[in-house]
């Protein structure tokens, strides 16, 4: 165990090492080095501001995402199992799917303004796909004896899609909003960026919009390297989180 | 309740338009209380014939009555099982059990508590008491068999329909559940009190054990070869297997499905 985690340790450490060397020796006063980066983490979390950025961004991420999964996965159990449902919307899909997210800021700052709202509609736009197709696909994929069973027992419609579609379409859909997640966590540091670049660094908060302002304003480059590893960190987190609760909710899948 | 078919026919329609017959002047009753098994080779349309009376497939041509009303869909007056079993994976066997009673018209007026009652009560008589907060794929073959059972007769469908249920097991749980069937069926009870039930299976010796006639069929199309009483005395026991009328009728069934058996098995 101690010599695995040796060995995983090692590559790690030589480049921040590196890192730590090269920039002593050839970098300005401005050029960030680890030694540095750890002294402002400490600062930044201490301080509170780290956390209290990133609990703004996480409750903007859970918003969105709760949003997109409340849309997506009814509407994909509908397309999968409804050929005229998925013939009408199919085609509005696939034409806004290619439509990055950030590409409908300006239309999600004019609605909403530059605050929360604006970056709770980017992530539940950058969600709302990954989760609606693997719907779709789980949909589509139940055993049709189990849907015929169903029948039998006189269960249909709405009432089939609740008891029968929906939980035999779970794992399909679970990895939908695996992806979803990190895809929205992705959006929301590019949303509050924008949002806090268009609010002039004003109170639209999060983390990204820290970075945004370390960078316009202070010009404080540790500190944005802070919050890049935080960003890594908490996706990593968030996707650890996310797996264990589907676990949880899905005891009939062995792992 | 009485089901009645009436010179059913069956074709499938493939997507080049091409038709094959699958059941050809298919003419059947099976009466109140009557345990009727359907054998023949693969091929003979004997599923296709359980789906119809489901509710699941429409004939061709023909009709099919129900206590003398046509049949146009499923309903819980026709309860089947599935020869795959079709379990719910999510569900334990007590969710599956009070699955048709918790989300089928057969539980509407039922208080929890009263589907609680009834699900204890189903899977005492199967012998799932024990196995009742398992998961589906932490049984066995044979547990599984009687999870499909025990949501079957849950609801208390006046007809079960059950497409050959213990071709997946072996012989010796196959014996053992033959027998549980009868006993559950209510063959040592009176003849009222039984359910109509249409099973089938390729089993000669099974369909001679269980049935009050056996229907043979033949394959390309389907069609009803002929059909064999079954007098053998109820309650049906392992002296029933050693009866030589019970070897005579089985004897019977084989020589008329052997030389298509034959074929199908060497072609």
């Amino acid at each position: 165990m101690n010599a695995r985690l040796l060995r995983m340790a090692t590559l790690p450490v030589a480049l921040i090492a590196l890192w730590e060397a090269l920039g002593r020796a050839l970098g300005g006063p401005r050029t960030p080095l680890p030694s540095k980066v750890a002294g402002e983490a400490a600062l930044l979390i201490m301080s509170g501001d780290l956390p209290a950025a990133l609990a703004q961004s996480l409750g903007r991420v859970f918003s969105g995402f709760a949003i997109a999964a409340a849309i997506a996965i009814p509407l994909g159990i509908a397309m999968g199992r409804l050929r005229a449902v998925e013939r009408n919307l199919d085609p509005v899909i696939e034409s806004f799917r290619p439509v990055a997210a950030i590409a409908m800021l300006p239309l999600a700052i004019l609605w909403l303004g530059a605050g929360s709202g604006a970056a709770v509609m980017l992530v539940a736009y950058a969600a709302f796909f990954p989760i609606l197709i693997h719907a779709v696909a789980g949909a589509k994929g139940v055993d049709a004896n189990l849907a015929r069973a169903a029948a039998t027992m006189g269960v249909s419609g709405a009432t089939l899609a609740r008891s029968v579609i929906m939980p035999a379409a779970m794992p399909q859909i679970a990895v939908g909003l695996r992806i979803g997640l990190a895809v929205a966590w992705t959006a929301i540091v590019a949303a509050e960026l924008a949002v806090g670049a268009k609010a002039g660094g004003g109170a639209s908060g999060g983390v990204g919009q820290m970075m945004f302002a370390y960078y316009a304003y202070s010009i404080e480059l540790n500190r944005i390297i802070v919050c890049m590893i935080a960003v890594g960190l908490v996706s990593l987190a968030l996707d650890r989180l996310m797996r264990f609760a589907l676990a949880r909710a899905m005891p009939w899948i062995e792992t | 309740m009485t089901i009645d078919l009436q010179s059913v026919r069956k074709e499938f329609v493939a997507r080049d338009g091409a038709r094959t017959p699958a059941v050809e002047d298919v003419s059947l009753t099976l009466g109140e209380g009557e345990f009727v098994v359907i054998v023949g080779p693969s091929g003979c349309g004997k599923t296709t014939v359980l789906n119809m009376i489901a509710g699941l497939e429409r004939p061709t041509a023909g009709a099919i009555l129900a206590d003398g009303r046509p049949v146009t869909g499923p309903g819980v007056d026709r309860g089947v099982m599935f020869q795959d079993y079709a379990l719910f994976p999510w569900r334990t066997v007590a969710e599956n059990v009070a699955f048709p009673l918790r989300f089928g018209p057969a539980g509407a007026g039922l208080s929890g508590a009263a589907i609680g009652d009834r699900v204890d009560a189903t899977l005492t008589l199967v012998g799932l008491a024990a196995a009742r907060d398992k998961y589906p794929h932490q049984l066995s073959g044979g547990m599984r068999q009687r999870v499909a059972l025990a949501r079957l007769l849950s609801y208390e469908p006046k007809v079960l329909l059950m497409d050959e249920p213990l071709a997946a097991l072996d012989a010796q749980t196959r014996t053992i559940l033959q027998d549980e069937l009868l006993r559950i069926w209510g063959q040592d009870g009176p003849a009222a009190s039984r359910r109509t039930v249409l099973f089938i299976t390729h089993a000669i010796d099974e369909a001679v054990f269980l049935a009050d006639r056996v229907v043979v069929m033949s394959s390309h199309p389907g069609r009803v070869r002929e059909i064999v009483p079954v007098d053998l005395p109820r309650p049906r026991n392992d002296a029933t297997r050693a009866d030589p009328d019970f070897q005579r009728i089985a004897q019977h069934i084989w020589s008329l499905i052997k030389n298509e058996a034959y074929r199908a098995a060497t072609s």
